[in-house]
């Protein structure tokens, strides 16, 4: 049994009232009312065991897929970039749950950009069955519009792959480095995580330039989601940051506050996603 | 929830949030102080189940239990923060 995301018996060990969280939780999916779950795609979830501590193995993200009816996960490297600095080992046990829970998990690689042999470590995840490139600014302390960065994004984009960028907690400036990336990389499909809350107001103003950027609403600032277009947003997590119950929530609540349409909030909830991924 | 309610509950959930992310000691004392915030409001039991769920388990303590129980207490307050938000956006179009 799994309660807001977390084993119940690790929650038990720790004092937890497991009835009262369930019953907190229940109040909460009973809230969702009709928001379309049925072929939802999580635009955002890290496998593995972060330098943080944060940690997912891909049998509970799918008892989680499982628990809130949602179809798949575009699944990444935590922040592991393991001894070679590349995320060899990392990316490799994505692919490999992808490998183990087809269709369910839709493998994203993860490099740093700024490393040796970035572009070597993308392409050996793209051998491996890689279906996009995750960036995180922060963590691997780069900036987007980094010559660097700018080639990465640009194999991405020859593959047709999207690309996830870290957009929010610790964000700088975002506006500015993400036109000219997407100066640079002509028709590369950006995924802004967070739904670029950490600039988010520069980011919605220019949004209008950028037709090929979307954001994903993992942690997002419910105040954000109510202006932006719902043909740009793409529902998401953050496991094991994040978890089902509040990232559904937020969307509903996004939803009815905007007026999103049935067919605005199917499209949030994984058909604007899949018409990238497949 | 009317907007001061409202407006005092978000500003101590943020508190709360920063502090919870830092693993910092205050975390419990500011979960506290807003379960006070929230108490009769549509969060409230959000609020003072993970105020309680804090209490009993050291924010910055180790662990696999203490982080579950923090991340636990994280979703609580999220799930709190946007009932509260939502109320204040839900007035400001009216």
């Amino acid at each position: 049994m799994r309660v807001w995301g977390e084993d119940a018996a690790v929650l038990a060990a720790a004092g937890a009232d497991l009835a009262a969280l369930a019953a907190l939780e229940q109040t909460l999916e009973d809230g969702l009312g009709d928001l379309p779950r049925a072929g939802s795609v999580d635009a955002h979830v890290h496998l593995g065991r972060d330098a943080d501590g944060h940690a997912l193995d891909p049998d509970a993200l799918v008892a989680d897929l499982d628990r809130w009816g949602i179809a798949a996960a575009v699944c990444f490297p935590a922040n592991e970039p393991g001894a070679d600095g590349r995320f060899t080992a990392a990316n490799a046990a994505v692919l490999e749950a992808a490998g183990r829970h087809p269709g369910r998990i839709v493998p994203f690689c993860r490099i740093d950009p700024m490393g040796p042999g970035a572009l070597d470590a993308l392409e050996a995840a793209a051998a491996g069955g890689a279906r996009g490139l995750k960036l995180h600014p922060v963590a691997q302390r780069f900036r987007p519009e980094a010559p660097e960065v700018v080639a990465a994004v640009a194999a991405a984009a020859r593959r047709g792959w999207p690309v996830t960028i870290h957009a929010g907690y610790g964000a700088r400036e975002l506006a500015g480095p993400i036109g000219s990336l997407v100066a640079a990389v002509p028709g590369a499909r950006i995924i802004l995580a967070h739904a670029g809350r950490g600039d988010a107001r520069a980011l919605a103003a220019r949004l209008g330039e950028w037709p090929d950027v979307m954001l994903d609403t993992s942690l997002a600032a419910l105040a954000d989601l109510t202006v932006l277009p719902p043909g740009r947003l793409c529902f998401g997590s953050d496991r094991p940051y994040g978890e089902h119950a509040t990232a559904l929530g937020l969307v509903g609540a996004a939803a009815r506050l905007a007026g999103w349409t049935d067919g605005e909030r199917s499209a949030v909830m994984g058909g604007n996603l899949r018409r990238w991924i497949g | 929830m009317s907007p001061s309610e409202a407006v005092r509950l978000c500003a101590a959930l943020a508190q709360c949030e920063i502090a919870l992310v830092r693993r910092d000691p205050v975390a419990p004392a500011l979960l506290s102080q807003a379960a006070r915030h929230a108490s009769g409001l549509g969060p409230g039991a959000l609020v003072a189940a993970a105020a309680g769920l804090a209490r009993a388990v050291d924010p910055s303590a180790g662990g696999d239990d203490a982080a579950a129980a923090r991340k636990v207490v994280q979703a609580l307050c999220r799930a709190a923060a946007h009932e509260a938000e939502a109320a204040l956006l839900a007035g400001a179009a009216a």
